[in-house]
């Protein structure tokens, strides 16, 4: 691998890495608060991996949920992971199998995007420069939450700001994907399908119920539209 | 949270989000796919990141305690579209739109 394909990833990763760096040291903060030390909130993050999943266990734990309640209730936000992975299957078929696994080991939110978009653009992507993208940005979450435990007793920090530097990059990312009448109603469906599951206090499989809802009706409008 | 209810933990959510990381990957990988289950891979990524933002946006239980809340979201969540579409930039859609929430925030 060159250094100028290490530089052009690195490049990619960076927002992704300042983003994980700003909101990893709450999250850190906040397992700190509920019995992690530094040491674990590193090993936890960089091998769990998950902004979402780590921010509802402490959440959750505060709130008095029992144990198999939270691995159910974080497991059912995991679950959009399935649509990740099955979206990368077409890009990698021709890599090894313990390689594509390894990349697909490390694949978040926000490295799914930056990925995604480069492996479907016409300047083509590869997978050593991927496994870049996901290792840079899983070192910069896996250090900040350490980070954020060792400092948890004396900090306080505003973690809905933080968290809504996430959803800046959601929507950043959402945009960037827009092109067409199908996205735009794959868009919309799957905001409504969030919207309903929230109003029915079905909080927890809120995203993967309003993704799968956003690509069925996407699906059908694209079959309608070819006949 | 004591260390051995950590490590329970840890190995249970570990293996459920390994499971949903790789298993699509190995079931579907180097299979010639039909036309429409290629749409439907097509369309993966706009579905997730418009759940996602819908996700952080629509807290109905929160709103309803504190509807200046919803608009400070919602106001914010607009500054970063236009910046989105403006620049395509997610760190300055990332500054900006922690600068303009935490703005909201100190205004209220």
């Amino acid at each position: 691998m060159r250094a100028q394909d290490v530089r052009q990833a690195l490049s990619l990763a960076a927002p992704v890495m300042l983003a994980y760096a700003s909101i990893g040291v709450p999250c850190g903060v906040m397992e700190a608060q509920v019995g992690f030390t530094p040491l674990m909130a590193f090993l936890f993050s960089a091998t769990y991996y998950s902004g979402a999943g780590q921010f509802m266990v402490s959440n959750l734990w505060m709130a008095g949920t029992p144990l198999a309640s939270i691995v159910l209730s974080v497991s059912l936000v995991t679950t959009r992971q399935l649509l990740y992975s099955a979206a990368f299957a077409p890009y990698l078929g021709k890599e090894r199998r313990r390689r594509a696994l390894g990349f697909a080991a490390l694949v978040t939110d926000e490295t799914f995007g930056v990925n995604l978009d480069r492996f479907s653009s016409a300047d083509g992507w590869d997978l050593p420069r991927a496994n870049v993208v996901n290792v840079a940005s899983m070192l910069s979450w896996a250090c900040a939450n350490g980070v954020g435990a060792a400092l948890g007793a004396v900090l306080s920090l505003p973690t809905d700001v933080m968290s809504f530097g996430m959803t800046a990059i959601f929507i950043c990312l959402l945009v960037g994907q827009l092109k067409g009448a199908a996205t735009a109603l794959t868009c919309l469906a799957a905001a409504l399908g969030v919207t309903a599951c929230k109003l029915l206090g079905l909080d927890d499989v809120a995203i993967v119920v309003g993704a799968v809802a956003g690509v069925a009706c996407g699906v059908a409008f694209g079959e309608v539209r070819d006949q | 949270m004591n260390t051995r209810q950590i490590l329970l933990l840890w190995a249970a959510l570990l293996v459920v989000m390994l499971a949903c990381r790789c298993l699509p990957l190995v079931l579907l990988r180097g299979r010639s796919l039909s036309p429409r289950v290629e749409r439907a891979l097509s369309l993966i990524p706009v579905a997730a990141f418009a759940a996602l933002v819908a996700n952080d946006l629509v807290r109905p239980d929160a709103y309803a305690q504190d509807p200046l809340l919803a608009m400070r979201a919602l106001a914010s969540a607009l500054v970063v579209l236009l910046v989105a579409r403006k620049s395509g930039s997610l760190v300055w859609c990332a500054v900006v739109g922690m600068g303009c929430y935490a703005l909201l925030a100190l205004a209220a």
